[in-house]
């Protein structure tokens, strides 16, 4: 490696970007369009929707409440409240989950997704640098961010919020992309640690998730802590009131570190080679490994894990704070003598179950990415060719959807009742006068046959438009869209009631309708039919 | 061998993928006991077609049966009967090379056996080495020693060869044999013409979606043309004029020449060469090769020829 020059290394690296970008255009201008229309349409919004001064101080006071700091992040802002101020608040952290899922998801498909799929191999046979592929992915990658920071800061000026300023607006812009770019270099590193595709996206999610969580508990504690937390730098902006610009700069700084040591070991390894090596395996198969039920186990069975455990981890953090939550009497000595013990005790519940109403939503959300992924894996599964052989075996096509479908729909169901569970047990220790078991039961039930829905669905086409399976992420993430930010964002009721989800009745404030239960179970049997016999009955995807 | 009742019987077999017809005509039956060779060019269908027997496509027109059975509708029935190898084999990269021929024979209602045990050993896997792993070669072997440990009555094997070294081709085609021996079908699709030569009963010649031809392949010498060398005293005028006779070169020295015949008229133009007396005379069957390579040619009308 000593005698190669820099420009040898990365020899060649223009024609790769640009073979690069020619393969992935469309999706990169689909998450482009995607990301500024989403900040720009939304900012647009937030003028009507908090137009007066009551409004804004009514949702200043409700942003600053530890449930909603645990969701987007502490609010900072000091008075006078303008529009603009909330939006930094309730968009930033949001769009900043967007933006590292985006950026986990192009950087896992240019590093260990071509290198999996034998391109890298080709590709370095030729004379091509070293380092050129690996400087190709962080081209592609700068050039994403660098643009879609760019439009968010053209598209809040075009917006033009009361109360926002120019440097606020390209700080939010950049300090997102500065964000998103770190986030891409921290996996192109996770790329060279793990030895394939999988591993590099299990591992990457975990490294947000792990932030995610972390953060949520210093903004509700100690908001200074966050500091310690790369995701929690996004909300030291403070944009349209200090406008730091020093967030930006540790972003890059973490992003050239990361892309620092990702380059060293990427020099230093062999083709498909990684930190974590691929152990060996048994001479014999278990007892268990004997159909596709047990197969996809097999195959699955650490992803299904980390997301129950890491949907539990999740539910346990939001429990956390449901005590700081339900204290009313808190900020408000004079509510005790006013209401008296009992009262002020059922109000305080009120307000706990009114979170827990916004969590389910995050947690059925959470639950039915597993499900989709593994449901979807079954043309998948067919598209790289692994079930061509199974299928030329004595097992039925009935049978291979049936050990698909219903893991997608288990898992949906244990990583939601795993979140439930964290909630309740964390509830348990933490809480004076703990939410009893009951209420997350009358969660799990109101939820699940509505999410059920959503899983047949992806179910149904996998049997008859593989080719369209990509609707079934359509669904979810406008779910995910339509609930959480739907009421702060004031979305007319019909849209809610295009997801399945937005069906279900405001539990546990409210209690379970039983007649949208039944119709949605009805449908799930209903679409899960008609997929089992689209799946009988087409060519395998080749 | 034609009174027997064919294993498989394909009729009139047409594929269309939206407006691409993938298999336009495809005809052609497998007896008991027969090693059938499935040959033809890249993209001539023969991939499509073995998914279709297979039950992996569905046909758009025509019938396939196996055992007298739908290949579409029984499917499950005759892959009880059935062992297969693809072309491209893909196995989930983080299961073992054992687990993964366990899991094949499970998947047919079998289990591991001292034969897999002894087929591991011939092909010299490493099982415990996960899928990932392991090379092209490496992944036909596992694919392979299932199905070689399968007890089926019909194996179908799709270009099984393409990645391995020598020494594990011998052992494939020893295993064929064994096969062949136990009174088992066949269905080989290959381009690699000994091995076709080698352990093919019979060949079916698959081009654009069609089978152009069907036969033993004495029988397809027949149709084919043997290369003359030939040295005469008296002058070879009007030997072109000849019907059957294709090709004619004039090489050094009086009256030698070289030329390709008609194998039926074959008789005519040697009586022709006879009459003017030889000096020398050798003739060369045609090879594989050539056969192959009229097939294998666009050139639309086979018999024509190069």
């Amino acid at each position: 490696m000593i005698g190669m020059h820099l420009t040898s290394i990365f020899q060649r690296s223009g024609l790769l970007i640009r073979f690069n970008l020619k393969r992935d255009w469309v999706k990169l201008v689909l998450w482009t369009v995607i990301m500024a229309g989403l900040l720009t349409v939304i900012a647009a919004k937030f003028d009507g929707i908090y137009s007066d001064q009551t409004a804004i101080n009514e949702i200043v006071k409700t942003l600053k409440t530890p449930a909603m700091v645990s969701l987007f992040g502490a609010f900072t802002a000091q008075q006078p409240y303008t529009t603009a101020k909330v939006f930094a608040t309730e968009m930033v952290v949001f769009m900043a989950l967007f933006m590292v899922v985006m950026n986990i998801m192009i950087a896992v498909a240019t590093t260990r997704g071509d290198e999996d799929a034998g391109l890298l191999e080709l590709v370095w046979a030729h004379a091509v640098g070293r380092g050129a592929p690996l400087f190709a992915g962080v081209s592609e990658l700068t050039l994403l961010n660098g643009v879609i920071g760019v439009l968010f800061g053209a598209g809040l000026q075009v917006a033009h919020m009361p109360g926002a300023d120019t440097a606020g607006n390209w700080l939010i812009g950049f300090a997102l992309a500065a964000l998103g770019w770190a986030f891409g270099m921290v996996t192109l590193l996770v790329a060279q640690i793990a030895d394939n595709a999988g591993g590099t996206t299990m591992l990457s999610y975990t490294v947000l998730g792990v932030m995610y969580v972390a953060r949520m508990g210093t903004d509700v504690s100690h908001p200074h802590l966050t500091w310690w937390i790369p995701f929690g730098w996004i909300e030291k902006i403070g944009a349209y009131q200090a406008n730091h610009w020093l967030p930006v700069l540790m972003y890059l700084l973490l992003g050239l570190v990361s892309l620092g040591f990702a380059t060293g070991l990427n020099l230093h390894r062999d083709l498909g080679a990684g930190l974590l090596a691929t152990r060996r395996g048994r001479r014999r198969a278990s007892g268990w490994l004997r159909g596709p039920a047990s197969l996809l186990w097999r195959q699955a069975r650490d992803l299904m894990i980390a997301w129950i455990v890491g949907n539990l981890v999740l539910g346990a953090s939001y429990g956390s704070v449901f005590n700081t939550i339900g204290d009313l009497a808190k900020s408000n000595p004079m509510i005790k003598q006013l209401l008296g013990a009992t009262a002020l005790a059922a109000a305080n519940r009120l307000v706990v179950k009114n979170f827990i109403a916004i969590l389910a939503i995050v947690m059925a959300v959470v639950a039915l990415i597993p499900a989709i992924q593994l449901m979807l894996r079954l043309v998948g599964d067919e598209r790289k060719g692994y079930l061509h052989q199974v299928a030329a075996t004595a097992t039925s096509r009935w049978h291979v959807w049936a050990a698909y479908s219903g893991w997608a729909l288990l898992t949906g169901t244990l990583v939601f009742a795993a979140g439930l569970l964290g909630m309740y047990l964390m509830g348990l220790t933490n809480m004076h006068d703990p939410i009893g078991w009951r209420t997350y039961w009358h969660v799990f039930a109101a939820y699940l046959p509505a999410m059920l829905v959503m899983v047949a669905f992806a179910s149904l086409l996998s049997g008859w438009f593989p080719k369209w399976r990509f609707l079934a992420w359509v669904w979810v993430a406008y779910g995910f869209f339509s609930l959480y930010l739907g009421n702060l964002i004031e979305l007319p009721k019909w849209s809610k009631h295009l997801t399945p989800l937005g069906f279900v009745n405001k539990v546990p404030v409210k209690g379970v309708d039983w007649s949208t239960n039944w119709w949605c179970l009805a449908l799930t049997v209903l679409l899960l039919i008609v997929a089992a016999i689209g799946y009988r009955r087409r060519d395998l995807a080749q | 061998m034609t009174e027997q009742v064919p294993l498989l019987k394909v009729n009139h077999l047409q594929k269309r993928f939206g407006k691409f017809e993938a298999l336009k005509d495809v005809d052609f039956a497998i007896y008991p006991g027969e090693v059938f060779g499935f040959i033809g060019p890249n993209g001539a269908g023969k991939s499509t077609t073995i998914r279709i027997l297979l039950g992996i496509l569905r046909a758009s027109a025509g019938t396939a049966t196996f055992f007298g059975r739908d290949v579409w509708k029984d499917s499950v029935a005759i892959h009880e009967r059935i062992a297969y190898v693809p072309g491209d084999v893909y196995l989930w990269p983080n299961l073992s090379g054992g687990e993964i021929i366990d899991l094949f024979l499970k998947l047919n209602g079998e289990k591991h056996s001292s034969r897999t045990d002894a087929l591991i050993k011939k092909f010299e896997l490493d099982p415990r080495k996960k899928a990932r792993t392991y090379s092209k070669g490496n992944r036909q072997k596992v694919a392979l020693i299932a199905a070689f440990s399968t007890d089926a009555d019909f194996y179908i094997f799709d270009e099984p060869t393409s990645g391995l070294d020598p020494l594990n081709e011998q052992t494939f085609q020893n295993e064929v044999l064994r096969l062949k021996q136990r009174g088992k079908s066949v269905l080989l699709s290959s381009h690699i013409l000994s091995e076709v030569e080698k352990m093919c009963d019979r060949i079916g010649i698959i081009r654009e979606g069609r089978i152009v031809e069907t036969g033993t392949l004495t029988e397809m010498r027949h149709l084919t043309r043997t290369t003359v060398d030939v040295q005469t005293v008296r002058r070879l005028d009007g030997l072109d004029q000849l019907a059957g006779v294709h090709g004619l070169t004039v090489k050094d020295g009086t009256n030698h020449v070289s030329l390709a015949v008609d194998a039926d008229q074959l008789t005519t133009v040697i009586q022709f060469l006879t009459a003017r007396t030889l000096v020398s005379l050798t003739t060369t069957p045609p090879t594989l090769e050539d056969l192959f390579m009229r097939y294998y040619e666009t050139d639309t009308q086979p018999a024509e020829g190069k």
